[in-house]
Order: structure tokens, then sequence, then C-alpha cells
């Protein structure tokens, strides 16, 4: 028999209260959903290349449709049941309060079991997580966004953005590299994103083939292309790790100053809240203080790029 | 099962070359998901469990090392029909306990095994030298639940993977006494983890059977043996036992 | 905080009753090693005599009472083409006796990163909550490196604290719970000559230190030796076997992995402690690794432990117990690291300026 005087009571941790109560500490979004996520439907699935897919999904939840909101550059996690979640950013306009779009490279483990669900599928999603690109403070000015690869996908929600608050920006550059043609992401865009939202588009591929009519050769070959005052100029740059480098120290050399340049790091975060520190960057997370930074704490930061 | 995933059942067969068949009889074990495990193969061939033989199969378990002419020749059959062939368990994997006999003459080996018998016996090979081989499972025996794991994985269409960190997590997991504490040599800090740490747990040194871990420090764990006094000859019969570390020291 | 003085006697009597009534652990010997010098860890107890409290210190901290070596996140059940997510926060009240100032530190710098943060953990809350602490102080062994941590004496973090101050244990007690338990044994308010007796005891604690490690400018010190050959040479020693942060009071980082069930039915996510030492931890999709390096991953220890991560104010982590160091069949430990590090730079120093003195 238990002397009910010496035992200790048990405390339970209830979820709902645990996560009203828990505080948005940086006002990046309005929902805090930490563990549970959010059940969305695949409402479209478009594939861009061999590589790659666009995925449209949709929160089923109205209340929870409504208060998920997040900024331009931020992530989410991405959970398919059974296989694990992923870390993705977020392709789409913020404006657009019904669809989410993440784009979506078969890479590692979680991405390829993505590629072979069909649209009608139930996913969750955690977040936003992370900063975001600060779109006010680069109104009123040049913007270079200048993506490699897939990098194009976080630059897509800046640029709708923009495209929505056209007359805010002077002008607007894409500068777009990839390996070959075919892996060229959302062309079917460029004419929408040229002709009517009049944002310059620069392409260029590494290895041309046959059909390809543009210029070849890699991405820093695209500044020769395009003249901007740099003291009135945003540069953002997404793409492999091996760009930053030459993209950043160009830039830097044109004369943008560097807390005008942003870059949006990838890593492979486990949590998305700056527990794992599988993310880590010198001493700060990726998925917390980052995945956008500006170019001067990225300096500073070892291993960053 | 939920929208959007979908399987089939794997047409799996299994068979046994030089071994203890041990590593097969891993896949009735298991109880508790025993049933659960098994609604997920269709088993074409397998003698240990059934007598009914079908020859088609996608998933070909191979057990044991391969040591005699004919053996390779039905490996090789087996390697013609299979679409995923498996090196299952530390024979298959590395050549296991039966490398030993590399060590010593044949003849010698035949006249003191076999006396007075004519017996077909070859240097023992592990699967690879013979055929290609998708997959590895190590262990001896396999683990179970390692095993379960894969096969799941394999039906859902997901990625298959052992942990590229060594024993050495999983022996602290449970808070065992370090083995080199007591004054043994053990191989955890170099052994690909996945076995749950078994046989320290049981106080017994780790022979690596699951073979090494990805990027092991070879060098600093011979220079830390060395230092701590403890028998070399000790710790080349473990490094040997599986000739599961072949090529990643001078033996 | 009050403070009372009990027994040894009674203080037994007390143990007991917690533990009789109480899921309780505390330090056992469970081995001895090949010099005989015993080993101790922190197992399950069932009266006070099974708790050895003069033991040294466990090998492996009680860290796993709170961040277990594995634990499940989130479950998920699958029905009719669709799925459900569950998620609980399993904790039952727990006794946890003897912990030392160093340990209940490392807890302390638990709750900064998992519940003062941005984010903070629902499922450590649970399990800290319901944990009821009773700390115990020790004479320090001679490689405890705590006192130049600041870790050898600790004021918050712990239920009840017991001092050994002779004849009796001067208690320190923090908690409603410790006290209204406290109530039904015989204590008292400590006298003016405990008091003292207490101040004697934390000065010859204080005292009996014998490893020193300076760290004064340590953070910036690592950030400027990023890439010094210091690295590379421990880092060739270095196992990747990730014993050191698996045995730390305070390493917390994790993986997640999410595993289906054999009959298809449902999938648990789980969370799995790793260290920043084993070779796929900075790994991404598509196989690029961050630290492909054995230095490179060393290193990042080092810039945890002893620089600190942004999320809790770029405070250090490291409490002093150098569990890692007596685990490490490599030998590396935090002294030898650090002052190779300080080395470096000093004789570099002297290079500089003896230079303008020969003149």
């Amino acid at each position: 028999m238990l002397d009910k005087r010496f035992v200790i009571p048990l405390q339970e941790i209830n979820r709902e209260a645990f996560a009203s109560s828990i505080p948005d500490f940086n006002h990046r979004s309005e929902i805090m959903k930490t563990d549970m996520g959010y059940k969305c439907t695949i409402t479209n699935i478009v594939r861009l290349t061999e590589q790659e897919k666009l995925f449209q999904l949709r929160i089923i939840d109205n209340r929870e449709r409504d208060i998920f909101k997040f900024k331009p550059g931020q992530f989410l996690m991405l959970e398919l049941p059974g296989y694990g979640e992923v870390p993705i950013s977020i392709s789409s306009s913020n404006s657009n309060h019904e669809f989410i779009e993440l784009c979506i490279r078969k890479a590692g483990h979680v991405t390829s079991a993505l590629f072979t669900v069909d649209e009608g599928s139930h996913v969750a999603i955690r977040g936003p997580f992370g900063s975001s690109f600060p779109m006010d403070e680069m109104a009123g000015h040049n913007v270079l966004l200048i993506a490699g690869g897939l990098g194009v996908a976080p630059l897509r929600a800046p640029l709708f953005w923009i495209n929505e608050h056209r007359d805010r920006f002077l002008n607007v550059h894409l500068l777009y590299g990839v390996k070959e043609p075919s892996q060229l992401l959302f062309t079917y865009q460029f004419d929408e994103w040229e002709l009517i939202n009049h944002i310059t588009l620069h392409a260029i591929v590494e290895h041309p083939t046959g059909e390809w009519q543009g210029k070849s050769g890699i991405i820093t070959e695209l500044f020769d292309d395009i003249s901007i005052d740099p003291e009135n100029t945003y540069a953002v740059v997404c793409g492999p790790p091996v760009m930053f480098k030459c993209v950043c120290n160009y830039l830097d050399k044109l004369g943008i100053p560097m807390n005008r340049m942003f870059v949006s790091l990838e890593r492979r975060m486990h949590c998305g809240m700056g527990k794992c520190c599988r993310c880590m960057v010198g001493s700060t997370f990726t998925c917390v203080d980052g995945p956008v930074f500006n170019y001067w704490s990225v300096m500073n930061l070892k291993e960053a790029i | 099962m939920h929208k959007g995933t979908t399987f089939e059942k794997l047409k799996i067969a299994s068979f046994d070359f030089t071994c203890c068949e041990g590593c097969q009889l891993q896949l009735a074990n298991r109880e508790s998901t025993l049933t659960d495990f098994l609604d997920l193969l269709d088993i074409r061939n397998f003698r240990e469990i059934s007598s009914e033989q079908h020859n088609d199969y996608d998933i070909a378990l191979i057990e044991g090392s391969i040591s005699r002419p004919d053996e390779v020749e039905r490996l090789q059959a087996i390697r013609r029909q299979a679409k995923t062939l498996v090196a299952f368990g530390t024979c298959a994997c590395f050549g296991g306990v039966n490398s030993l006999k590399n060590r010593f003459s044949l003849n010698e080996l035949a006249v003191e095994v076999y006396p007075g018998m004519e017996v077909e016996t070859g240097l023992v090979k592990k699967i690879s030298e013979v055929v290609k081989v998708d997959l590895s499972i190590p262990g001896c025996p396999v683990n179970k639940e390692e095993v379960e794991r894969i096969v799941v994985s394999l039906v859902t269409g997901s990625q298959v993977t052992l942990p590229k960190y060594p024993v050495c997590i999983e022996c602290k997991a449970q808070i065992n006494t370090c083995l080199f504490d007591l004054g043994e040599i053990c191989l955890g800090p170099i052994t690909r983890a996945g076995c749950n740490a078994v046989c320290t747990t049981g106080k017994t040194p780790c022979l690596g059977c699951r073979g090494p871990a990805e990027e092991i420090n070879m060098a600093a764990f011979l220079e830390l043996v060395k230092e701590r006094g403890l028998s070399e000859n000790d710790l080349r019969e473990k490094l040997a036992f599986y000739n599961a570390f072949e090529g990643l020291y001078q033996p | 905080m009050i403070y009372k003085v009990i027994s040894k006697a009674e203080f037994k009597r007390f143990i007991d009753a917690l533990v009789r009534n109480n899921s309780s652990f505390g330090p056992r010997q469970v081995d001895s090693d090949f010099r005989g010098k015993a080993l101790y860890q922190f197992l399950p107890v069932a009266s006070f005599d099974d708790i050895a409290l003069d033991y040294t210190a466990t090998s492996s901290s009680a860290k796993h009472f709170f961040l277990p070596f594995r634990e499940e996140l989130s479950r998920f059940i699958f029905h009719d083409e669709d799925w459900e997510q569950q998620i609980t926060y399993d904790a039952n009240p727990i006794v946890l006796i003897g912990l030392r100032p160093c340990d209940i530190s490392a807890l302390n710098i638990l709750d900064d990163v998992l519940l003062n943060g941005h984010y903070p953990s629902p499922y450590y809350l649970a399990k800290r909550k319901n944990t009821f602490v009773i700390g115990m102080d020790h004479l320090p062994l001679p490689d405890c490196f705590c006192k130049s941590m600041n870790h050898h004496i600790v004021s918050s973090g712990f239920n009840l604290f017991c001092s050994d101050i002779g004849e009796e244990y001067y208690l320190s007690i923090n908690s409603s719970k410790a006290f209204n338990f406290l109530k039904e044994f015989d204590t008292r308010d400590p006298l003016d000559e405990e008091n003292c007796r207490l101040a004697e005891r934390r000065k010859l604690i204080s005292n009996s230190f014998l490893t020193e490690i300076d760290v004064t400018g340590l953070p910036s010190i690592l950030d400027i030796e990023f890439d010094s050959p210091v690295w590379e040479k421990w880092g060739n020693k270095c196992l990747n076997c990730g014993t050191c942060a698996m045995v730390c009071p305070s390493c917390y980082c994790y993986s997640v992995e999410e595993s289906m069930e054999t009959n298809l039915n449902g999938a648990v996510r789980q969370k799995k402690l790793y260290s920043c030492n084993l070779v796929d931890f900075a790994e991404v999709a598509g196989g690029h690794n961050f630290r492909p390096k054995n230095g490179d991953r060393l290193k990042y220890r080092y810039y945890h432990q002893h620089r600190g991560f942004a999320e809790n104010d770029n405070q250090q982590i490291c409490v002093g117990c150098n569990r890692c160091g007596r685990a490490c069949l490599s030998d590396i430990n935090p002294k030898n690291v650090i002052n190779d590090l300080r080395m470096e730079k000093e004789s570099c120093l002297t290079n500089v300026l003896s230079s303008p003195c020969r003149r």
C-alpha cells in the first residue's frame, strides 16, 4: 500500500492549454503550431521537370486556413505520414489564403515518396518557420533576384509580392541559372512576369542543348547584361552552396552594401524550432534565425557558405 | 495505409548457401508482429517454412557465403531472376565466421573435418565477390526488427537505410558500462549500429558482425588499443572474426 | 528557499518514505573497472539502502530522464484512406536522488534552451515538472572542472538540496512539495554553528578542485580559432562514436525519424538523441555533407559546448563534469583541447611580443 502523504502527484501537461500559451516571440507569424500539423489536401500536382513537381495544398479546416499566414522566404515542415517530414520553402504568394504552393525536388526519402502520391491525398504542415525577406524595406529600390537551380522556388514568393506591389519597386531583374535547359522551372510564367509585371528576366544555361537559343555559361556572366545603381539596389540570392560565394563576391564588387544582400540558406532541419541543432550554421540556426540572412551576418557565420 | 500510398506484397524467396541458416530463422522470430510481417510477403520459395517452391520471385534473400563451385552456379541463376538481391546476414555480406577457413590449406581442412571423404570445397567468398548485390542487411544473426523495418520500407517504396554511426551510440543509450573500462577490447566504436548493442548489453565485447560504420577512424582505434596496453593479438583475432574489416587494417 | 537541518537517521526515514511510494532513481554501483575503481549509474532504487550516497560520479548523466535517448513525438493512425495525428506528453512522476550541483546546473541550462527560448518543448516540460529532484553536494573528483565553469554550486533547479555537514544534512528546500513532505519528519531551523559548518563545507568543496580550465574569453577564442590546426589534431583522434554527447548532461541535439508500423496501419515519429560528432549530422538530402571531416565535427561540439548558440543567448552549456573526458576512448577531454587552443594563441603572442623586447 502506498502512503498517500508521500506520493508525488502527476502534473499533466495539457496540449491545448500549452499550445495556446506559447508566445509569438518574434511576431513572424500569427500561428504557432509546433508539434501537431495542419492537415491539408493536395489539390493539384504539376510536373515541372524530371526532378521537380509543384504541389498545391489547401488546409482543410476553415479556421486553421484563416490563421495560417506567412511571409515571403519562410518555410514549413511538410509531413507525409509514414514517411516523415521535410523542410520546404513556400513558393506561392502570401496574399493567397486559399492555397499554398510548394516546389519540391525529388532528392531524399520523403520527397521521393511524395512523388508517388496523387491529388486528393492528405499531408500535414507545421509552421511557417524562420525569417523572411524584408519586402517593405526593399520597396522603393531596384531589386536583383538571383536564383541557381531550385533556388528559384523560394524566390517565387518574393517575386509574387513584388508583382502584387509592382509600382512600389524600381527595376526588377530575375537572374536565373541552371545546368541544362530542361531544368528551367516555371517557364510557363516567364511571359507573364516579363510582359505583365515588367520583370526583366535573364536566364543562362551551363550546358546548352540543341534548341537552347539563350545565353550559356555560369550565372555571374549575366551581370554583364544589366546595369544597376548599386546605391539603390537590393539583391536576393538563392541557390546551391557553391553559388553563394561567387555571386555575393560579385555583388560586393559591384558596390551593393552587404546589408542589402540577402541569401536563403539550405540545411536539413529536423524540428524547425531551433532545438535539434541539425541546421546550425556557426552559432545560429538556419530554421529560427534564417533561412533568410543578410550577407553581413552570413559572412560572420563560420561555414555558412 | 492512407490515401495516396499504395503497396503490393513483396514476391520474395530465401536461399541458403554456406551458413547456419540462423538468419533465415530470424524471419520467423519476433512473434508479436509475425503475422503482420508475413502479410507483407508473398513467399515464393523458402525451404525453411514451406515446401512449395516457385521461381517467380522479385526479391532474393541470400544467406551464407560461397565456398563451392556449384554454389556459384546456383547464385548466378538466382541473380538472373531477382530484381533485388539481398546479402542477408554477416556471412553473405562479409564472408562471416566461415572466412576463418581461408587461413588454412584446403587439403588440411578436408582431412581434418571430413576424414576419409571426398569433398569439394574452395575458398570462402562473400556474395558481392560472385554477383552484384543490391542491398546488404548485416548481422550475425540479422536483427529481425531491422529486417522488418527494411521490408516495410521496400513495401512502401521508402528508402532503405542502415545507421551510419557506430554501436557506441546504442550501447550508451542502454546505460552500459564501457567494456574498455573492464579491460576488454570491444569493436563497438568502429562497428555499424542497428543491433541495439545486444552483445555489449550482455557484457560480451562487440566482434563487429555488422561490419564497419561509415568513415570509421581505424588508425585512432588501433592506436587506443595499443595505448591501453591491450593485447594486439586479441584485437587482430576480433577484427578477423567475421572478415568484416578486411582491407581496413594490416592483418 | 527555506533552510532546515535534518539528522542523518531521520534523513534515511525521509528518503525511504519517498522511495517506497514513488518510482525512484539514484546512484548505484554497477561495476568495478579493471583498476578496481567503482563505476556508478543512475538506476531504479527501492529503498534507501539501494542508494550509493557516497558515490563519486555516474558514468552517464541523468539527462535521459528528461530527454530520453528515444522518445515518441507523435503517432499517426491510418483509417479509411485517411489518417489522424495523436500527441501525448507522457510523464510519470519520479524521484531522482543524488544529483550533483553540476548535474542540476545542466538541467537549468536545458530549461533555458528547451523552455525559456523560442518554441518551448512540452515533451521536456512534462518530464521536468514531474521529476522531484534531490541534489547532494560532493567533493570533486580530480578531473572535475565545474568550478571553472562556475557550476560547483547550484541555487535553483531542484526541489531539495542536501549538504553534508557531519552528523546532519543541511537542507535547502526549494519547493512546497518538498516542504510538505518534510513536515512529516523531524527537522529544525539551522543554528548559527550549522550555518558556519555549511560555509566550511562549501569552502572545502571549492578548495578541493584539482583541475582548472581558463575559460575567460573562450567564446571569442573559439570564433577566432575556427580554422586552427588544433581541430585537425584532435579530430585525427576522434572515433566519431558520439559517446561524449550521449553521456553529457547538457547535449540535447537530436534527430527525428518516422517509421511505419509493420501492419501498415500507422506510423510513429520518434526523436533520437544524436551527436554532432556522428558522420551524418550535417548531411542534407542528396548527400551533401556540410561537415565532412572529423575535426569539423569535433569542433562543432566544442563550439556548442563552450561558445554557445543563439538559442540560449550564446551561453556556454558545458557544466564541467568531465563525463565526456572520462568516457572518451581516445582521451579527448575539454581540458586538453581548450588548453591547446589557448597555447596556440599564447605561443604566437610570445613570438609577436618578444621581438620588440630584444631590440
